[in-house]
């Protein structure tokens, strides 16, 4: 058997995307009444849902305190059921870890911790079913979540991942385009367009990174424009509430 | 744009089927590309014109088969959904695919690709439980609908299908688009265009073989292998048959034969092997695999070939060349895989070439013929191919015609001495790295400046018989490791007092020491051409263990106290000893002072710089122990005949048949009598040391056995033999002896000797055994006419004798202290043991045979056999084969294959004065002869035991082992075949031989050098040792230089 190409010549992906093309994202916010904030995010059959609690005063040791701003507690963790085949992962594994440790810098950059000195705040994200761009949803939802708990934040943070067939740059990875090429991942602040993370695994030439970055800019300003409108429609949603 | 889900089993990476879940988007702007269309898809690209009576739409059954026909220039208007590209993506692979795609995007061809299954309305969702197939037709008939509709029903659309199903539901349901087969719209549509329809017929044609092939294989090159529970069960039930497979060696590509073993052989009554022919009835058994067979029904049995044949030649016409039908099986299983590593070569250059351009895999040739071709995946196939090369094989699935390998090692190029003979090593699997630091290190050290001493401690606990006894070693000149020593002398109650003395190896061995471990491994030392390969480090073989004149020495000695006048044995004991060689002799030396020769006393180094006196004194002293001793061994010697000693090895024979004879000499050896001395007193030790291990330990004695041949199988003797009127018997071993005594024909000597080597080719190997594993009645050595018998007098270069030295000293110990079990083998490890060590030594005479013959071959290779004498002898012919004969060469010791019939078909005519060439004709073979009469009418009879004048050449082969081949020239004894010239002639050869060896390579020019030690050092393995052990070596050596292997040859 031959192996499925990324992109047909009628310029189709495996899906039936074309290659700027996103999964459809559904998002909702406020999902948990007793979080501070919380929000759950589909994209394509990636299901994530994020928590957060706080700002509130340091628990456990305070010496981990920072005098000048707020720690951002970020934890990572995967449903058993979330992959095809069952597998536990009580205490989490590597790759959980380092994806923790990006959510949390990815946050500090985007939160503005020097609001709340020598107080926490605590992001939880859960993926529920694991389809290609963990991170990139968790990012989303967590950027929800954090509005849904009214910490300010400098803009929202979007995340997307986009890869390469050939020369055409295919926007937001599906796990099936996950064979062939580099992966670029982005965390980008669209408003000012500064990035908040970037993750390239595997080599790729100079020459394609900026198409390869244009492509997943443009889906994060898309993503963008999709989390505008969720977060409008809740406060809309929330205002109507408390106008009754 | 619409969101489904598609799902979909697929196979986990633990192989278990995991359920995915895939989205799939639907959108409404899948642009439809034809230039028909009025909605607004968007034009760019190309597009479907529209001056075409009707659009066509192949499904994509169609697509995958009949590609070819739609290239068709002529053919306009076709659409191929997406559905279809996907069916022929998966199944037909990427070569397929690809020519699809060219196909679309070349301009010429009016054809275009609809994404159907991304359009929101042609899509349908595969049902459940619906099959694929229909899934697809049913797509692909929405998507024609579709098509239809959105072009307003401007053209009408064909949908082509092969599926009558589909034909039936789908042809009148929407106006407008039909639903006709391949064929009907070929006949409808096209029926001018008669290539088209050509290549429809041949394609079906082919389609329907392949179906039919098939069904009977299921679309695998061989059957599954049956489950080890089930070919368990089978085997107790005696429905599968186990046994060892062997390839025969020239029909490699058809003909196997399985050799019983296990619980199989014992219920069924089958007496032969079970012959398993063709490639699939061996389903991947590859030779040296434990299988289980199936036999097939009687009337599926067939006969195996009895023509001469190449490997090369793989069709021939069978069927007047098989003989009577023999049970067959095919293969249901293999128990055990024997997969080693295999020496191969990669193709040519030229060969290369054919095989695509997709070099990536490569099919090599091993060297040994009865292993099949290996695919190996590499890109150093170029590099690589001047070089022999060590591969492994890694599976064979049953879809693959061919195993799989990897590449392992580079063992040297084609050719190059030094390759070859690692390629022999490799493919006998001998290891013969040098010894390492480790085992060295556990070595006593040992220099000219600074020899090895007496422990003193040592001295207290053995018997000192270095003052009291004359103990002296006969061996040939030259010999280095001196194992064995003699003595004899009168006790003081006038009895006479016999010992044979062995050099204590296992003193310095210690049991499971990094020494013995290798030498456990090795179990022999190899000795080839030219070279040899120890099996202990050689300051033991050489320097501590050997028994030197004049320096203390450990030993093992067996004492006999004889009667002084019958020589009866009145008692004997065994004893850890130190002596001191008197004199190391060389045989023409013991044999002169017997003979009363006072000339050979100069040669005695021992004997110089003594006054004459004691001189005199001395010299007296020898030359009475060495009558003496010949006195006992003639006495031993007529004993042990009398019981039916088989004496096959005629001095002729051995100086003749010897494997080295083209650098050995010729001239008929002097019988010297102190040979046979020699050889009676160790096998008289063996003997002895057999017994009282064998008492000792009942069930974990290590013994040597040579089983009674079996009758059938020296039919072709009696047979040969009756051919020139001679009669023998070969009921028991003594009968034989006799009666291959009496069949001598005085005008040729060697009608006698071919006699005795197909007497020695039909009986069986002897082996080392455990007595635990084997009845008391099978311990019996059928050549030498002894109850029991073992190995014990040369520890230094095999391995059985240093298990037994191990075994005699347990059994003398427990005597005095009572259990000594350490370091002596179960019985179950014991004859694990003896298994290795059998198989360690068969692969030792074949190396030494395979470097014989390649040193046979460079020989030959470079005389040109037209201008060259040397290449032309005389030959006997030994057996009748129906396409020619088989050729023993007596003055080279080749054993070869004439054929009567050449590859044109032409047969071997006879002219006026005897010489010969080929000319049309047929052949006839009988028992005896093998006529060949031309279609002039002119014959000519070949018979047994005719004296024939033959060419050597050699068969080159780029894979393979240079064979020797014969080619008649002429119907009469080669004219200069007395013996004087011939001798003359020989001498020329040994020289030349050297000469061109040292000059093709210097490597080999050493060799060659060392190969004359090596020559002295086979002398002292064939003649100073025990006579059994010579025996067995000499009769292995004829059996391995007949041309064919033994399975093959016992039955014909």
């Amino acid at each position: 058997m031959a192996a499925p190409e990324l992109l047909s010549d009628e310029g189709y992906r495996a899906d039936g995307r074309r290659p700027a093309e996103l999964r459809k994202v559904r998002a909702r916010m406020g999902v948990f009444a007793q979080a501070d904030g919380s929000a759950y995010i589909e994209q394509g059959n990636t299901k994530a849902l994020a928590v957060v609690y706080g700002p509130h005063e340091m628990r456990g040791s305070r010496s981990k305190a920072l005098p000048d701003r707020a720690l951002v507690n970020c934890q990572y963790s995967m449903a058993t059921f979330s992959t095809g085949e069952r597998r536990r992962r009580p205490h989490g594994d590597r790759q959980a870890g380092e994806l923790a440790l990006h959510l949390k810098q990815t946050f500090e950059a985007a939160i503005l911790t020097h609001l709340y000195p020598r107080s926490q705040i605590d992001i939880y994200v859960q993926i529920l079913q694991a389809d290609g761009g963990n991170y990139c949803a968790c990012v989303n939802a967590a950027t929800l979540a954090v509005m849904d708990a009214g910490i300010p934040m400098r803009d929202y943070v979007c995340a997307c991942s986009a890869g390469l067939a050939e020369d055409t740059p295919l926007a937001d990875r599906s796990p099936e385009e996950a064979a062939g090429g580099p992966r670029l991942v982005l965390a980008l602040l669209p408003a000012s367009g500064q990035i908040a993370l970037l993750q390239l695994s595997a080599r790729l030439h100079q020459e394609r990174l900026e198409a390869a970055l244009e492509a997943a800019g443009q889906a994060c300003r898309a993503l963008h424009a999709v989390l505008d409108r969720v977060v409008r429609d809740r406060l809309r949603e929330v205002t109507a509430l408390l106008g009754d | 744009m619409l969101r489904t889900e598609k799902v979909l089993q697929l196979r986990g990476q633990q192989g278990r089927s995991v359920r995915v879940v895939r989205e799939h988007y639907l959108r409404p702007d899948v642009p439809c590309r034809s230039a028909l269309c009025r909605a607004a898809c968007p034009r760019d690209g190309k597009l479907l014109s529209d001056d075409v009576t009707h659009y066509v739409v192949p499904d994509c059954k169609v697509v995958q088969d009949y590609l070819e026909i739609l290239e068709f220039p002529e053919l306009k208007g076709i659409i191929f959904m997406q559905t279809a590209c996907q069916a022929v993506q998966h199944q037909k692979g990427r070569r397929q695919y690809n020519k699809l795609r060219n196909l679309v995007k070349d301009a010429r061809h009016d054809c275009i690709v609809f994404a159907n299954e991304f359009h929101q309305h042609s899509y349908l969702p595969r049902e459940k439980g619906e099959s694929m197939d229909k899934w697809q037709t049913r797509s692909i008939y929405n998507a024609a609908v579709w098509y239809y509709n959105h072009c307003l029903g401007q053209m009408p659309v064909v949908m082509v299908t092969e599926d009558e199903d589909a034909i039936r539901q789908y042809g009148n349901e929407t106006e407008g688009v039909f639903v006709i087969s391949f064929k009907n719209y070929l006949d409808n549509f096209w029926p001018d265009l008669k290539a088209a329809h050509e290549l429809f017929d041949s394609i079906l044609q082919t389609r329907r073989e392949r179906e039919s092939e098939s069904q009977e294989n299921n679309g695998k090159e061989y059957p599954e292998h049956l489950p080890v529970e089930i070919l368990e069960a089978g085997i107790k039930s005696g429905r599968y048959i186990q046994g060892t497979l062997n390839v025969n060696k020239h029909r490699a590509q058809v003909e196997a034969f399985v050799r019983l073993q296990g619980f199989g052989s014992k219920e069924t009554e089958l007496q032969s092997d079970i012959l398993i022919y063709g490639a699939r009835a061996r389903n991947r058994a590859i030779h040296g695999d434990v299988v289980a067979v199936e036999l097939l029904p009687l009337q599926e049995w067939k006969g195996r070939t009895v023509a001469l044949c190449e490997n090369e030649t793989e069709d021939k016409a069978l069927a007047d060349t098989s003989g009577d039908p023999m049970p067959t099986g095919k293969v249901v299983g293999i128990i055990q895989k024997n997969w080693r590593d295999y020496v191969v070569t990669f193709p040519s250059k030229e060969e290369n070439q054919s095989q695509g351009r997709n070099a990536q895999k490569v099919l090599v040739t091993p060297w040994d013929y009865r292993i099949p071709k290996i695919r190996i995946s590499t890109q150093q196939a170029e590099a690589l191919q001047e070089y022999r090369v060590v591969v492994r094989i890694d599976s064979w699935e049953s879809t693959s015609v061919y195993p799989n390998g990897h590449f392992v090692r580079v063992l040297g190029k084609i050719g190059d001495l030094e390759g070859e003979i690692a390629a022999i090593l490799v493919e006998n699997s001998i290891c013969v790295a040098p010894f390492s630091e480790i085992q060295m290190s556990e070595m006593p050290t040992s220099s000219s400046k600074n020899p090895w001493k007496v422990n003193p401690e040592e001295e207290k606990k053995r018997l000192d018989l270095r003052d009291t006894h004359l103990i002296f070693s006969i061996d040939p000149k030259g010999c280095e490791d001196v194992d064995d020593a003699l003595s004899v002398r009168t006790l003081p109650n006038g009895n006479l007092e016999l010992g044979v003395h062995i050099a204590d190896v296992t003193h310095f061995v210690a049991a499971n020491s990094y020494t013995d471990v290798e030498a456990r491994a090795r179990a022999t030392t190899y000795y080839l051409a030219d070279r040899r390969y120890d099996m202990l480090p050689s300051v033991l073989s050489a320097d501590i263990c050997s028994l030197l004149s004049g320096v203390d020495r450990y030993a093992v000695s067996v004492l006999w106290e004889l009667e002084k006048e019958s020589y009866e044995m009145l008692r004997v004991c065994y004893n850890k000893t130190i002596i001191r060689s008197a004199y190391k002799l060389v045989y023409e030396a013991a044999q002169g002072l017997l003979d009363g020769d006072t000339n050979v006393v100069d040669d005695i180094p021992e004997l110089k710089n003594l006054d004459e006196r004691t001189k005199q004194k001395k010299l007296s002293d020898l030359v009475w122990a060495i009558s003496k001793l010949t006195d006992i061994a003639r006495h031993v010697r007529a004993k042990r005949d009398s019981c039916g000693a088989l004496e096959l090895e005629g001095v002729e024979i051995r100086v003749q048949l010897d494997d080295k004879n083209n650098i050995h000499d010729l001239i008929p050896k002097q019988p010297l009598e102190v040979h046979e001395t020699v050889a009676e007193c160790m096998i008289l030790a063996n003997h002895w040391v057999a017994k009282k291990i064998s008492e000792h330990f009942p069930h974990q004695a290590l013994l040597r056995q040579h089983p009674p041949p079996r009758q059938e199988f020296f039919t072709e003797l009696r047979e040969c033999a009756s051919a020139k009127g001679f009669s023998i018997d070969t009921r028991s071993n003594k009968a034989l002896a006799e009666s291959l005594d009496k069949a001598n024909d005085p005008l040729d000597p060697i009608v006698n000797k071919l006699l005795r080597s197909m007497a020695t080719h039909a009986m069986s190997n002897a082996v080392y055994f455990s007595t635990g594993s084997c009845p008391k009645e099978e311990f019996h050595h059928y050549g030498l006419a002894l109850e029991k018998y073992t190995h014990f007098t040369s520890p230094i270069r095999r391995y059985a004798d240093i298990v037994v030295h191990r075994l005699l000293m347990a059994a003398t110990l427990k005597e005095t202290k009572g259990d000594v079990k350490d370091n002596i083998f179960s019985n179950k490890d014991l004859q694990e043991l003896c298994r290795h060590i059998n198989n360690r030594n068969r692969a030792a005479q074949r190396a030494q045979k395979q470097s014989t013959e390649l040193f046979q071959c460079m020989y030959f290779k470079d005389k040109t056999p037209e201008t060259d004498e040397r290449c032309v002898a005389d030959g006997v012919i030994y057996s009748i084969r129906t396409n020619g004969v088989l050729v023993f060469v007596p003055r080279y010791g080749i054993k070869g294959a004439a054929y009567m019939k050449n590859k044109e078909g032409l047969v071997i005519a006879c002219q006026g004065d005897k010489s010969c060439e080929w000319k049309p004709g047929s052949l006839h073979r009988f028992q005896n002869k093998i006529t060949s009469t031309t279609t002039t009418g002119e014959s000519v009879t070949l018979s047994l035991f005719d004296h024939i004048t033959v060419k050597i050449l050699v068969q080159t082969s780029r894979c393979h082992a240079d064979t020797i081949k014969l080619e008649i020239t002429r119907n009469a004894t080669y004219q200069t075949s007395d013996t004087e010239v011939s001798q003359k002639n020989f001498h020329v050869v040994k020289s030349d031989l050297v000469k061109q060896v040292s000059q093709s390579a210097e490597a080999a020019q050493r060799a060659q050098e060392k190969a004359r030690v090596d020559v002295i050092d086979e002398d002292y393995q064939e003649y100073c040792q025990t006579k059994g052990a010579s025996l067995y070596q000499l009769l292995e050596e004829i059996r391995d230089l007949a041309l064919l292997d033994v399975s093959a040859d016992i039955r014909t």
